[in-house]
């Protein structure tokens, strides 16, 4: 998206009013988006659209749960939306890389630091060390100081919860992390943890073949 | 695995496309069902109610990530109270390689009465997959065992050998608190729940079993299988060999001899893992089918690659490999387990002492008496002995 066309009594594009919405403009093309908002009634009202249907989503976003009915729903659709979302989140990404273009290379590198150490910052303080841990084992297979996994049925036991990976999908049996794991069988992984809430022994297994 | 709240936080753009998605999830429409809850007409148990819990759908790369918690309730409507029951967990994306499933150990469940069941699980599959007709998940009864030792279901996933066991154990260790109790031992029993000064809890490990056979690595080597014997046992080993390479365990084999006068139907080999430190994991158990006959010896092994890791995700060095005889079935249908006597006897090492004899119906037990005391153990004892 150019400057170009938010002159002239053009209208933005919908990815502009959306990202001008939830503020994630660089603030030369918020400048004059917004002087094109106040003087355009129906690019205001798209403007607010966006926002009302942000402030509902978070609020969503935040119980970070769905109903059981709403859960269950038309999978195929729910996919389809789920690709859709990815492109238009791929589609503002580049928006911003090209409303970006226009500065400097100091800038972009400066820009590009501070996002690096926002990002170590961020990962050293919410991510587990048994994630990184896993991701740094996943980075020596890529660079051959370790082998890589067999591409058939693979069981493995992660923090959350113990796995089946097999044609391509895979299925978790998900535990507290105080569950104690091991082998059941040639082809089976066993948790065992105590049900918080009702004192009962559970004991989950995946089975391969 | 990132959860949705941190996956919020890396990015605005990823953010919006989070956002955006959370609107498509409601506004989905409720033609299909994703988990299924089926029981035969004749079964035991039968479901009185199901619930979907905090349930959530998410991209996660080029896949979508389904988090289902599940809540049945089932009632015992036979004439025969319940021990314990296996549900299995079928993902259609995986079946027939891969499937899961719950177990309920020690419920001790009177006709008629109900009991609560959680299923919580994730399934990962590629938006590229393909999708027949049906339920994603399906959930059914593989086997539940009655008090009698009898039981009911397909036990297409073997559940009724393991439930038998969890039984003989939970059996066993009743008695064996009983005692404790009964004869004022109250520092042994503290010590047995793992209320001593020391931490003797089971060491934690992570694993992956590897199921393709894979040709030989460098910095492979031979190692000798030891063993962990139980005086009691009816099957003994007599020698054992794997082959070792870094955290990884393969084809590992082991003789055993039957040394009792009964017929055995198949044996539960135990295996224990030494780490560099000396220290030592129970990585669990492979039961396997091997007719057996009076003193007559066999060949038990494994085909697949073992590989082994701390909790921290750092793989471990493997330094030595045991076996032990964790459970013999005979032609009979009976099943020999190890006795309490068996098991101090075979080890002096404390923490793998209690490895070997940490049953579910311990944990439940060491449960209660953290919740409710001597009092509130001393009554749940009463109730079941």
């Amino acid at each position: 998206m150019s400057m170009a066309e938010l002159g002239a009594g053009a209208h933005p594009r919908a990815e502009i009013l959306a990202l001008y919405a939830t503020g994630d403009l660089p603030w030369r093309l918020r400048w004059r988006t917004r002087s094109h908002v106040r003087r355009c009634g129906d690019c205001e009202q798209q403007a607010l659209l966006f926002r009302s249907a942000r402030a509902e989503l978070k609020r969503e976003a935040e119980t970070e749960t769905l109903t059981g009915f709403e859960a269950i729903a038309d999978l195929g659709r729910l996919e389809r939306e789920m690709l859709g979302n990815i492109a238009v989140g791929v589609a503002a990404a580049r928006c911003i890389d090209n409303a970006g273009r226009t500065r400097g290379l100091f800038s972009k590198g400066a820009l590009a630091a501070a996002l690096m150490a926002l990002f170590a910052a961020g990962w050293l303080t919410h991510i587990p060390k048994e994630e990184t841990a896993q991701l740094t084992a996943s980075a020596r297979r890529v660079f051959g100081w370790e082998r890589p996994q067999a591409s058939g049925t693979v069981l493995r036991t992660m923090p959350d919860g113990i796995a089946v990976r097999a044609q391509g999908a895979t299925l978790m049996m998900m535990h507290p992390r105080s569950a104690v794991v091991s082998v059941s069988g040639a082809s089976a992984v066993e948790a065992r943890y105590v049900d918080e809430e009702t004192g009962q022994v559970t004991i989950t297994n995946v089975y391969g073949q | 695995m990132f959860t949705g709240s941190r996956r919020g936080q890396i990015g605005r753009a990823a953010g919006a496309a989070a956002l955006l998605l959370g609107a498509a999830s409601a506004a989905a429409g409720a033609d299909d069902q994703w988990l299924e809850v089926r029981f035969a007409r004749d079964s035991p148990v039968l479901l009185v109610s199901f619930s979907l819990g905090p349930t959530t759908a998410r991209p996660l790369g080029m896949s979508m990530a389904l988090d289902l918690h599940a809540s049945l309730v089932l009632r015992n409507t036979g004439n025969k109270p319940i021990s314990g029951l296996t549900l299995r967990v079928e993902a259609q994306d995986l079946t027939p390689a891969g499937k899961g499933s719950v177990t309920r150990p020690s419920l001790h469940v009177a006709p008629g009465e109900t009991f609560p069941v959680r299923v919580d699980m994730q399934l990962l599959r590629p938006f590229s997959m393909a999708r027949s007709e049906g339920a994603l998940v399906q959930v059914s009864l593989d086997c539940a065992l009655f008090s009698d030792l009898t039981a009911y279901g397909p036990d297409s996933l073997g559940s009724r050998r393991a439930l038998m066991v969890y039984e003989l154990e939970a059996r066993r260790d009743r008695r064996y608190l009983a005692a404790l109790l009964q004869e004022q031992r109250l520092a042994q029993l503290r010590e047995d729940l793992n209320f001593g000064l020391q931490d003797f809890s089971p060491q934690q490990l992570g694993l992956e079993l590897l199921r393709e056979p894979r040709g030989s690595a460098r910095g492979e080597q031979p190692v000798t299988v030891g063993a962990v014997s139980f005086p009691s046992s009816p099957v003994q080993t007599v020698s054992g060999a794997a082959r070792v390479a870094g955290n990884e365990v393969r084809a590992p084999q082991i003789d055993v001899r039957n040394t009792s006068q009964k017929v055995v139907r198949s044996i539960d080999m135990g295996w224990i893992v030494r780490d560099e430190r000396g220290r030592d994991f129970v990585a669990g158990s492979v039961p396997a089918r091997m007719q057996l006959g009076p003193v007559q010896t066999g060949t038990m092994s494994e085909p697949g690659t073992l590989r082994f890791s701390h909790p921290t995700g750092q793989p471990m060095v493997i330094d030595a490999l045991l076996a032990f005889v964790n459970d013999v079935e005979f032609a009979d249908g009976k099943v020999w387990i190890p006795t309490r006597t068996d098991i101090d006897a075979a080890t002096s090492d404390p923490v793998l002492r209690r490895a070997l004899g940490a049953s579910p119906e311990q944990q439940r037990l060491a449960e209660i008496y953290r919740r409710k005391g001597v009092s509130g153990l001393a009554e749940e004892l009463r109730r079941l002995n």
